[in-house]
């Protein structure tokens, strides 16, 4: 309105400029005063003309501020309309939004399963060796559940239960184990009390084992072979962290059991890196406990520290020490003293920009074994008074767009299940090709117990909880162990 | 020393040096105001999206909208958000403020309830959020640190404050300038 009120001034104002020229020219002799009238005229009426329009601009006015109010008084009819929010997405509803002096700290539940948590994870594997492409396996390795319940804002349960290899029963190789049942009482906000079953807090994996938070198929030897991932104990706990990034983890729980070493093993326990991983061959996943039927007249304890006050750093410490139930005394020679397994690790990651690098060092050490590893002499498997392993791993986010995800990575690690050894030199390991299965004519050479591996390979995140990896390792000492791997993995 | 004395040595340390607080809630709302926005008169802001709103929302940020967790309110020059993302697999409330300038000035954790990932409280890793506005990448890994063992936290806390930048840029902007 005020536009074309605007337009039309200035076509009258040059209509009567037009037109008092036009005149000037068609008649000179016409006196000046008539002029002076006809321009007399016109700007008297230029000045009604101003004059109507400031009257519009001021009746304009109030008009436009009852449009405005129409428009709020719409918004907030839409707000509170169903027929209107039916349509429209409300993510939030204008009458359940009191200030917030009036707001209490959180909804309460209002029924038993909205204190009910479920939770899933698991992976599927395709290992290939190359060497030896027989051997190619593929598994579903676990399906594990998780069920917690938020018993109130300060207690908390919480459970998983895993199936191994996709069928556990008596003539099958697949277990189903609870690996994690425990309760959460949180005392400040820096320290909370755990009871139950739960994961020991070593490492970057034990305790974040999940698939997508891994590169490569498998988790890597280290992490499984000098710490026995997925690594839990039944006791309690005292864990919290502070605003300066500090974490911290003390507890008592079981320890292991020597008792249930196997001195002497028909065949080689493993021929593949998979059954390596698999088949409790490492000296702390062939004496773990798992809280069935646990022997724990020797209790252990731990403390484990953590600092990531510095986004994108991550730098942590954890020993564990304890008294193992004893490998059973031979005939007329008793083992005096303890057999006490101390385990300690130091780790660090930093993912700086798409970067994530990390290392790790782990180490354990097994007490008191002279007479134990003596009155088993030749046994290719003695019991190692030290053990190790270390790797160093990084990845590069080379793509991402929307929930796609491309990570390649590569890691070299190095383990030794046994570079110590008391009463013995060592492993007494059968030389040339012998039986190594109960497979008729499944012939091979019997695997050394230590290795350098090369793994390169990338994670395809298809979201942020589904991933397909794929890698290739490379043995350097037992070189038949060589890979290629594929993997799905998923959480919820 | 025994294990039975072992076994009673730990609590008594623990108990001497812990004073019972309550327990996940880091903050309430109340508090959260308080300490975000100081004594300045709120008004509670309605946030309905349009369906075309609500597209726009969504392909800004990659992530889908769900009703009913947001709430917002408005003082003279900034917004005060209250929202919630799930964890791991329980719901973090936060709470963020969005200046009149479209920047975020300040994230907080008001409730965690997961077992694992509470690092995600760290300030300097909430500070990270700080400055950044509707159309800066906010990923974990791009503009926003990791917290090794708090992966998941980190990357929905990252969502949701992207969301929240979103819904600022494409409703409350164009609403109320």
């Amino acid at each position: 309105m005020t536009h074309s009120s605007k337009s039309g001034v200035k076509f009258l104002i040059a209509a009567a400029a037009l037109s008092a020229a036009a005149g000037a020219a068609a008649d000179p002799s016409t006196p000046p005063t008539a002029e002076q009238q006809l321009i007399e005229q016109l700007s008297r009426q230029l000045q009604d003309m101003k004059a109507q329009l400031n009257e519009l601009k001021a009746q304009n006015q109030p008009m436009a501020q009852q449009l405005q109010d129409l428009k709020a008084e719409v918004n907030q009819l839409r707000a509170q309309g169903p027929s209107v929010a039916q349509q429209q997405q409300v993510v939030q509803s204008v009458q359940a939004a009191p200030p917030p002096q009036a707001l209490a700290t959180s909804a309460r539940a209002s029924s038993l399963f909205d204190n009910l948590s479920l939770w899933g994870y698991g992976e599927v594997y395709y290992n290939r060796p190359i060497h030896e492409p027989s051997r190619t396996q593929a598994d579903l390795a676990r399906a594990v559940f998780g069920i917690g319940y938020t018993f109130d804002d300060r207690t908390v349960f919480n459970s998983e239960y895993e199936v191994e290899h996709a069928v556990s029963s008596a003539s099958d190789a697949g277990e189903f184990e609870v690996e994690q049942f425990y309760v959460d009482h949180q005392l400040s906000n820096w320290a909370t009390v755990r009871g139950g079953l739960f994961l020991i807090p070593f490492g970057l994996l034990n305790e974040h084992h999940e698939p997508t938070a891994f590169y490569g198929v498998q988790r890597n030897f280290v992490e499984t072979l000098i710490i026995p991932s997925t690594w839990r104990e039944g006791g309690f706990n005292f864990h919290g962290n502070t605003d300066l990034g500090i974490g911290w983890n003390v507890g008592v729980t079981t320890g292991f059991d020597l008792s249930k070493w196997n001195y002497s093993p028909e065949y080689p326990q493993y021929v593949t890196a998979l059954e390596l991983e698999d088949n409790d061959a490492a000296p702390l996943q062939a004496t773990h406990q798992e809280l069935s039927l646990s022997n724990a007249s020797h209790l252990a304890e731990y403390v484990a520290l953590s600092y990531n006050g510095v986004p994108g750093l991550t730098v942590g410490t954890a020993i564990f020490t304890g008294n193992a139930a004893k490998v059973p005394a031979p005939p007329n020679a008793p083992i005096p003293g303890n057999q006490r397994v101390t385990l300690w690790e130091a780790h660090a990651r930093w993912t700086p920009g798409k970067f994530d690098l990390s290392a790790l060092y782990a180490h354990g050490a097994i007490a008191n074994l002279a007479v134990a590893n003596a009155s088993n002499p030749g046994s290719p498997n003695p019991i190692p008074s030290a053990f190790y392993g270390y790797y160093a791993q990084g990845a590069y986010t080379i793509w991402q767009n929307d929930t796609y995800r491309v990570s390649p990575f590569v890691r070299w690690e190095r383990y030794s299940l046994g570079s110590r050894y008391e009463g013995t030199s060592g492993p007494d390991i059968p030389q040339g090709e012998l039986p190594i299965s109960a497979t008729p004519g499944d012939y091979g050479f019997y695997p050394v117990n230590h290795d350098r591996v090369w793994t390169t390979g990338a994670n395809f995140y298809v979201t942020p909880h589904v991933v397909v990896k794929a890698d290739y390792q490379s043995f350097g000492d037992n070189k038949n162990f060589s890979r290629f791997d594929l993997g799905l993995g998923l959480n919820f | 020393m025994t294990p039975l004395s072992r076994l009673l040595l730990l609590p008594v340390v623990t108990m001497t040096v812990c004073a019972p607080a309550q327990a996940t809630v880091y903050m309430t709302v109340a508090q959260a105001q308080k300490a975000m926005i100081g004594d300045r008169p709120v008004t509670p802001v309605p946030i309905v999206l349009t369906p075309e709103q609500t597209l726009a929302v969504e392909r800004d940020t990659g992530t889908r909208l769900v009703d009913g967790t947001l709430r917002a309110w408005k003082s003279d020059d900034e917004y005060f958000f209250v929202d919630a993302v799930i964890g791991k697999h329980d719901l973090i409330t936060y709470a963020a403020t969005i200046g009149s300038d479209g920047k975020l000035r300040k994230v907080e954790i008001l409730e965690y309830r997961e077992a694992y990932g509470s690092e995600v409280h760290n300030p300097r890793w909430l500070a990270q959020f700080t400055g950044h506005q509707h159309g800066d990448t906010l990923r974990v890994g791009e503009g926003i640190q990791n917290i090794s063992g708090a992966t998941l936290s980190c990357q929905h806390l990252t969502e949701g404050i992207r969301r929240l930048l979103s819904i600022y840029a494409n409703v409350l902007k164009p609403a109320n300038g």
